[in-house]
């Protein structure tokens, strides 16, 4: 006859609590049409000549297992296609010096990542298309072009199996949509927002490289089409790395930070 | 796979945009009910995963958890997307968010140590050779794989074992090589043929593995409580019970 303090064990370690991993309908209320989105994005992307720059600040490993995933695919003679994890103290920093117009950034975190918040708010002046995977409570609306979320409050969730799949099936997804090559052309222009900022009177968003050297010279910014010089004198002054608004030459109004867009 | 093939024929019927609208449409439904089916598929496997393995992770788990309360430390190591998922499991273990953070590390991690070895004395040493520099018998070393028989890992596996370690092997498909291995005290296989979903239903299994030694090392603290305030019945503690997390 087993003693108390065996009877206690023994309900302490065989105490298994609810099963953490998969739920078989994770992918209901919308999840499998924004996984469906995403990868024809990607495919979009990639078939235009994209790279695809992976970050997980609290998960690094997820960033280096998406990378690996589309650089040396699992499946004989799918492409290769081009994918880097970026880790270290700074994402942002590591992120804005390599994209470039066109690419694809992509994000494990938490809605209260500060460093991923203020990625994904930067990727439209980068010209980039950002996806962003995570559990527990969603980022603002809008806070990245593909949202793909979970919403289940385990903080556990990132180790269990439910991100893995989502970056597998954006890897799976994306190489069926190669399989059709017809519609891998994005139309003309690609409204991912519900305004086109292209074509419309909404401002563009820049982001400052270089502040002007002089009381009427313009600063030098960063945005979807590009570099420009543009006029800050309605701004004021402007440092290298703010947000602000431009239109027709000009920058209109500055974001602060945490505003998201 | 069928995704698609209406989607082809359609563009081709339709060429202009009214046609590429609707292939889009037609493609992203199939993209849809595919992930959907694939995320049914892993579900499943993951649940008949766990009830195969059940005991077998009863039994690691507690071995894992007395080497750690013995001063142990783990070893996690695997190749490619394996390596990563090495590298979540012993970061599971090392920073957890609940429990007790226990001492892991992924071979992995290291690209001096990684690119030395693997110059200087070849791919297949690159985890082995770490094990022989780091490790004491208390240790464990889990390796992951899907294959179940890479090189590099089997290797590491027989070096660990021949010098004491708890060794704990990860695989899919028919178990591989580490299946049959003497030098592998326990080796998980997750029956499947797809890559993606052995990966899928691993990461379950690694995460059933830490809570099972999380479970057994805050049993043996409120045992060791327990003990403690029973030969002290006669002075009790000032201070209430401590909880035990």
């Amino acid at each position: 006859m087993p003693t108390a303090l065996e009877g206690e064990l023994e309900q302490l370690v065989g105490e298994s609590g609810p099963v953490a991993g998969i739920p078989p309908d994770m992918l209901d209320g919308g999840l499998a049409d924004d996984l469906a989105g995403a990868s024809l994005a990607i495919a979009r992307r990639f078939h235009a000549g994209a790279t695809m720059w992976c970050v997980a600040p609290r998960w690094e490993p997820h960033a280096h297992h998406m990378a690996v995933e589309f650089v040396h695919p699992v499946i004989m003679g799918k492409r290769a296609l081009p994918a880097f994890a970026l880790c270290g103290p700074d994402v942002v920093a590591q992120t804005r010096v390599s994209v470039r117009p066109g690419d694809i950034v992509i994000a494990v975190a938490d809605a209260g990542d500060r460093a991923v918040r203020d990625l994904m708010r930067r990727t439209p002046a980068w010209g980039a298309l950002s996806v962003w995977i995570g559990s527990g409570a969603r980022p603002p609306g809008g806070a990245a072009d593909h949202v793909l979320w979970i919403e289940d409050p385990d903080p556990l969730a990132p180790a269990t199996g439910r991100f893995v799949i989502m970056y597998h099936l954006l890897w799976e997804l994306t190489h069926v949509c190669f399989e059709h090559s017809g519609l891998l052309s994005a139309p003309a222009a690609e409204c991912t927002d519900e305004v086109c900022i292209t074509c419309s009177d909404e401002g563009r968003l820049a982001e400052v490289i270089l502040a002007p050297t002089s009381a009427f010279g313009t600063a030098l910014v960063r945005t979807e089409a590009g570099e420009e010089h543009i006029d800050v004198t309605v701004v004021g002054p402007v440092s290298p790395g703010d947000l602000v608004l431009i239109h027709a030459g000009a920058a209109l109004t500055r974001l602060d930070d945490e505003v998201v867009r | 796979m069928s995704v698609g093939a209406g989607a082809e024929a359609t563009g081709f019927l339709y060429p202009f945009i009214d046609g590429q609208e609707k292939g889009t449409e037609s493609l992203l439904t199939d993209l849809a009910s595919s992930a959907r089916s694939k995320v049914q598929e892993s579900s499943a496997l993951q649940c008949s995963t766990l009830v195969d393995c059940a005991e077998m992770l009863a039994n690691a788990g507690a071995e894992m958890a007395a080497r750690f309360a013995s001063g142990g430390r783990m070893y996690a190591f695997g190749n490619g997307g394996s390596s990563t998922d090495a590298a979540t499991f012993a970061a599971l273990f090392a920073q957890p968010i609940t429990g007790r953070p226990l001492p892991a590390l992924n071979l992995a991690a290291d690209q001096a140590v990684l690119t030395a070895l693997g110059n200087d004395v070849g791919f297949e040493l690159v985890f082995s050779r770490q094990i022989i520099a780091h490790s004491h018998s208390r240790d464990i070393a889990v390796a992951m794989s899907t294959s179940g028989s890479s090189a590099d890992l089997m290797t590491a596996l027989g070096e660990a074992s021949r010098r004491g370690l708890l060794t704990i092997g990860f695989a899919g498909y028919d178990g591989g090589q580490m299946a049959g291995a003497t030098e592998v005290d326990y080796c998980f296989v997750v029956g499947s043929q797809s890559i993606h979903r052995i990966q899928e239903s691993q990461a379950l299994l690694g995460y059933e593995l830490w809570a099972t030694v999380q479970r057994h090392l805050a049993a043996d603290q409120h045992l060791g409580t327990d003990q403690h305030r029973a030969a002290d019945k006669a002075a009790p503690m000032s201070q209430g019970p401590g909880g035990t997390a």
